[in-house]
């Protein structure tokens, strides 16, 4: 086995175990077998990540900062969804949930670590199919089918967008493999760069949509309001992980040289996401629709943190990077609010979970043990999501605009507008804390009323509550380290092989090896060993 | 810096974090535990405060990272107590008792809840209060919200939810500007010095050196007066303030009115007087009119009220407005005599509002009109609750006298013995108008006193919700009470009688503090003097050094500011040594009750 597929042998991994439980699942269909099964597939694929923590590889496949911090973090999700979810409501159909969350992690993983646009595209359509099969697994009414159905149409034209946009890419260039097409839009020869910023309009549509960032949006609240609270868990979390990592490695670091064009555009979807997110959600009656609203509201926060790395240059380091505050920020939007519909899918009536936030009226002050647990955790989420100090929430928003204050662009007049979306976001931040706030005053200032019950078998997700709640709290108390990873997240393996002739190069895809620090392999690619 | 003071300051920051953490349990156990915390934390605040040498410098401070170096960013868990923030630190451990003392038998739900968030919200005031580091600032002054929002929402009256989430979305609109705005102050040190440092005291030296330009000051300014002012609450953005007080549970109005309150006039001294001189000097004037605008709205407003909390809650508007005035007025006796009123005020309108919520668990009202005559059925909630409006009022002898007769003192300075360009008929009037206040105060004050506790007896009628024996007559003052009200009874007394105590101990910060922004404000006062050649220059009414010069009534200072300069006995006022240059030809106020020596 050569290199560079050693270095995938977690997403390996996680693909053999899905594929088995697929298998199997037809003859054993005991619930708790495959859940178990799983989580000691997570649990092999970190080990393997631990062993394999080799450097650089080359060829398609980079072992980045970003590539590693975003695989953990992936790995990690996996195992607080997979216990969410642990008690689908379709009895009969554990093993192909299960198999196809592991799938879907291993999109995630493998869309990190790729830096070739064949590979990151396999890596994104690995989120999405298993996800249109999760989708339809979570519950069996016509509202379920619905989102279902709309999630799936609107996915293929946004995947059908993004691999448009690879194409113009491919066709500017000549090279799928990210590192090249940088390198060649970046040389004087490359002439017009009208090709490239087709591309990366395209590009910013398809992946808008995994991200749900505004004109891309539409399809969020009402999937979340038809699925169950485990499948909205995962919607609201990774999708964005692997809309963010492929958004950093092309728009971001590829397409370097149609930057002055791309940071207006992302800026001004920062300011209209988060504003329509915000503003949408202070209506919403239906927590999961509110829910939705806010993982939009979110996604615009987080684009404030990637515009402020596109328009100050890859590669400067400021006292505050935006790459960092990004995936800082995506880490304690993920715990706080797969925490929420932890919580959430533990309560309800009979087989049904619970929908309005009116639902949850007197939550804390109804007795029992587990209820008041609930509501303070959900109480705690409310509070990071806010962004209110000492939960983790707050130092994502710290990051966040400290990073767009402290921008220093090439371009004249470019800091004020980062001012600007500094103090739209935070006004923002004041918006939204009115509906996180009206979920905690309906649970704790109302008498019980109608009082849902916890439903059985939610044990792994009250698990997964309250352990997000204490990484909410100790991330909020001790953020040094959360902080320190997110750094080393923002190190991008982006150095280009030595120049390639375009003429002579011709149709080059990813035989560029490279080797840390720019230099170059030995044309290693998918086949040959380092 | 090993001070061993300092385990008694993390001591008393922990101590209500580990109070807040024991279990739950009968309602007689945590309540007497909530006590017992807080006591503790009084006694370790109360060493501090004794130990507390005056001077400049900084006491029982720990600096340790908080990020480690791991994190790459120097945000450090750095605490410290100066001659601003020890007496704030001293106020709030002294009225967190007296909050505990007034739930007593007023909290019978969630009694475990109540004192736990109550004793979170301790932690977080004496954290803002005690904070050298900007991000810790941030931290506790946004957590601070967290425990008050449940304590209106949850053990409030019956608007208690509207109230909870005004008051938190209120504030937090103007603190994420604040926080923006804090955050830019760190950049722009930093791009300035390439040093990238969150210390308060550090920003604040290095920015001397490398002053933010003028344009960006404004801006920044404007960020901290959002969320500073709101918190204050300064004239326009008062609005949430009535509401909150009048809807939270007796502890939480003494805490609010008492400390948070503070917590923005704080903000306003602590970053942005020291670090914004440019832009200070040019929001005087705005600043001294809104302030001026609370004290007359918040007093008439007052005289309106039917109803006894409320009235209070609009005398804290006319109050904080005498507190911002004096800290503008940006002179030494106007700023320590806006501090000085911030501790008056925590205790005074604090121990009012306590006795507010022992009327109400008495009679079940609020109402003036329901009530009167009181001193006759409850004669020593009577003394107590005239002995506080007395200090709210500015009688000589208590409290309130020794801080409003400074400031006011100091906002006259400003209108006319210093120079204020063409803004000086302004700051005249200012100054006439405050006064005016004054008297509003003693009217509104006096006159509710009038009704509710003198005059025929009136009760309302009969109290069955009580559910005990008819003929249950209503009681006077508990043993529990009277401790309660006579905690900050002493130092209405103290302050009163010996404000120099205070004032020398504050002074040496408060210096530090405000001669940045006289400078500033000098600088622009001479600019426009070229438009007013006829301006006299300026001059201090406060010399360097007094010691030497003859007090005519007395023997030490009364209210001595480092041993200062400044006398006040009897109408014979006597400035140390007062006028250092020629006085002019052009009298002023106060040279008419200048002797020389």
């Amino acid at each position: 086995m050569s290199a560079p597929v050693v270095v995938l042998a977690p997403e390996i991994i996680l693909v053999v175990v899905a594929a088995t439980i697929y298998v199997a699942g037809a003859f054993a269909r005991s619930r708790d077998v495959w859940v178990w099964l799983a989580l000691g597939g997570f649990l092999s694929a970190a080990v393997a990540m631990v062993m394999l923590s080799v450097g650089a590889v080359g060829g398609p496949i980079s072992v980045d900062g970003m590539a590693i911090y975003v695989r953990w973090l992936a790995l990690g999700l996996g195992a607080l969804l997979l216990l969410t979810s642990s008690r689908p409501s379709g009895q009969g159909s554990t093993p192909e949930y299960v198999g196809s969350l592991l799938l879907t992690v291993a999109g995630v993983m493998l869309a990190a670590a790729s830096r070739e646009l064949v590979l990151l595209f396999m890596g994104l359509e690995l989120v999405s199919i298993p996800t249109y099969i999760l989708l339809y697994l979570g519950r069996r009414d016509a509202a379920s089918q619905e989102a279902a159905t709309k999630y799936f149409f609107l996915s293929i034209l946004a995947s059908a967008m993004l691999l448009y946009g690879f194409s113009f890419l491919y066709g500017a260039t000549g090279s799928t493999h990210l590192a090249v097409i940088g390198q060649r839009l970046a040389s004087p020869e490359a002439g017009s760069l009208w090709l490239a910023r087709a591309a990366m309009v395209l590009v910013l549509a398809g992946l808008g949509f995994k991200i749900a960032a505004v004109p891309f949006h539409f399809y969020a609240p009402d999937v979340y309001q038809g699925t169950t609270h485990a499948n909205a868990a995962l919607l609201s979390v990774v999708p964005k992980l692997a809309g963010f990592v492929a958004l950093v490695r092309v728009v971001d670091v590829a397409l370097e040289g149609a930057r002055d064009d791309a940071w207006p555009i992302v800026l001004i979807l920062a300011v209209a996401t988060m504003t329509v997110g915000n503003a949408m959600a202070l209506w919403q009656q239906n927590l999961r629709r509110l829910l939705a609203y806010s993982s939009i509201a979110h996604a615009g926060y987080m684009l404030i943190a990637l515009a402020v790395s596109m328009a100050t240059g890859f590669g400067t380091t400021t006292a505050w990077e935006g790459m960092a505050a990004l995936w800082l920020y995506l880490l304690v939007y993920a715990v706080a609010t797969v925490g929420t519909f932890a919580a959430l899918s533990c309560l309800g009536r009979g087989a049904e979970s619970v929908q309005s936030v009116e639902e949850l009226t007197g939550l804390p002050w109804t007795g029992g043990r587990v209820r008041p647990v609930l509501a303070w955790t959900i109480g705690l989420f409310m509070f990071s999501l806010a962004g209110i100090p000492p939960l983790a929430g707050f130092w994502g928003k710290l990051a966040v605009f400290a990073s767009a204050l402290s921008v220093e662009g090439p371009v004249e007049g470019i800091r004020g507008w980062f001012i600007v979306l500094a103090v739209v976001g935070v006004l923002n931040a004041a918006v939204a804390a009115a509906y996180y706030l009206r979920i905690i005053g309906v649970m704790f200032f109302r008498r019980p009323l109608g009082v849902p019950r916890v439903r059985e078998g939610t044990g792994g997700a009250l698990a997964v509550a309250i352990f997000s709640a204490v990484l909410a709290v100790a991330i909020g108390l001790g953020p040094g380290i959360w902080f320190r990873d997110a750094r080393r997240a923002a190190i991008i393996e982006a150095e280009a092989p030595r120049p390639l002739p375009m003429a002579a190069g011709g149709v080059q895809t990813a035989d560029a090896g490279l080797r840390p620090g720019g230099e170059v392999g030995q044309g290693v690619g998918f086949g040959s060993g380092l | 810096m090993t001070d061993p003071l300092r385990i008694l300051l993390l001591g008393a920051l922990a101590v209500p974090a580990i109070g807040a953490a024991v279990g739950p349990g009968r309602r007689e156990w945590i309540r007497a535990a909530a006590l017992v915390t807080t006591c503790v934390t009084l006694a370790l605040v109360t060493v501090l405060v004794i130990c507390f040498p005056g001077g400049a410098r900084e006491l029982a401070v720990t600096d340790v990272p908080w990020f480690g170096a791991a994190g790459g960013i120097d945000i450090r868990f750095s605490v410290g107590l100066d001659g601003l923030s020890v007496w704030l630190v001293g106020l709030t451990a002294l009225l967190m008792v007296v909050a505990v003392l007034v739930s007593w038998e007023a909290i019978q739900e969630q009694a475990s809840a109540y004192y736990r968030l109550l004793l979170l919200l301790e932690t977080g005031m004496l954290g803002v209060f005690a904070a050298r580091d900007i991000i810790l600032f941030y931290v506790f002054f946004e957590f601070t919200l967290i425990p008050l929002f449940f304590l209106i929402g949850i053990w409030g009256s019956e608007q208690r939810r509207y109230a909870a989430v005004k008051f938190f979305l209120f504030t937090l609109a103007g603190s994420v500007l604040t926080f923006l705005s804090l955050v830019a102050i760190v950049v722009l040190n930093y791009e300035a010095t390439g040093v990238l440092t969150f210390s308060i005291p550090r920003i604040t030296a290095s920015l001397a050196a490398h002053p933010i330009p003028e344009a960006a000051q404004l801006a920044i300014f404007l960020g901290l007066f959002a969320g500073f002012a709101i918190k204050v609450p300064l004239f326009p953005l008062h609005t949430w303030l009535p509401l909150a007080h009048v809807q939270a549970p007796t502890a939480g109005s003494v805490i609010l009115a008492g400390v948070l309150l503070k917590v923005g006039t704080y903000g306003f001294v602590r970053f942005s007087l020291p670090l914004l001189p440019e832009a200070t000097a040019i929001c005087m004037p705005w600043l001294l009119w809104l302030s001026v605008a609370g004290i007359i709205y918040g007093a008439l407003v007052a005289l309106a009220q039917q109803d006894i909390k409320r009235l209070i809650a609009y005398s804290s508007v006319s109050h904080l407005g005498f507190c911002m005035l004096g800290v503008f007025a940006l002179n030494r006796l106007g700023m320590q005599g806006g501090v000085l009123q911030m501790i008056n005020h925590g205790l005074s309108t604090g121990g009012l509002f306590a006795m507010v919520g022992m009327l109400y668990e008495r009679y079940h009202t609020r109402k003036i009109r329901d009530l009167g005559g009181l001193a006759h059925r409850t004669p020593v909630l009577a003394f107590f609750f005239v002995l506080f409006t007395l200090s709210s009022i500015g009688l000589p002898g208590l409290n309130g006298f020794a801080g409003e007769f400074l400031l006011l003192i100091g906002m006259f300075q400003r209108g006319w013995a210093e120079a204020g360009g063409r803004w000086a008929p302004h700051y005249q009037v200012i100054s006439v108008l405050a006064l005016t206040g004054v008297v509003l105060g003693a009217w509104y004050m006096l006159w509710l006193v009038q009704r509710v506790f003198f005059g025929p007896l009136r009760e309302p009628g009969h109290h069955e919700d009580k559910g005990s024996q008819p003929e249950q007559a209503v009681r006077d003052l508990a043993a529990r009470e009277v401790i309660a009200l006579a905690l900050p009874s002493v130092f209405i007394f103290w302050i009163g009688i010996h404000p120099a105590f205070f004032l020398n101990k504050m002074d040496a910060t408060l210096s530090g503090i405000t001669d940045r922004g006289m400078a500033a404000v000098d600088a622009r006062g001479m600019a426009g003097q070229e438009e007013f050649p006829q301006q006299a220059p300026r001059r201090s009414i406060v010399g360097e050094s007094g010691g030497e010069a003859g007090l005519p009534l007395q023997t030490t200072g009364w209210m001595d500011p480092s041993g200062a300069a400044f006398a006040a006995a009897g109408g014979h006022g006597h400035f140390g040594r007062v006028w250092p240059e020629a006085p002019s030809d052009r009298p002023t106020f106060l040279a008419t009750t200048r002797t020389d020596p």
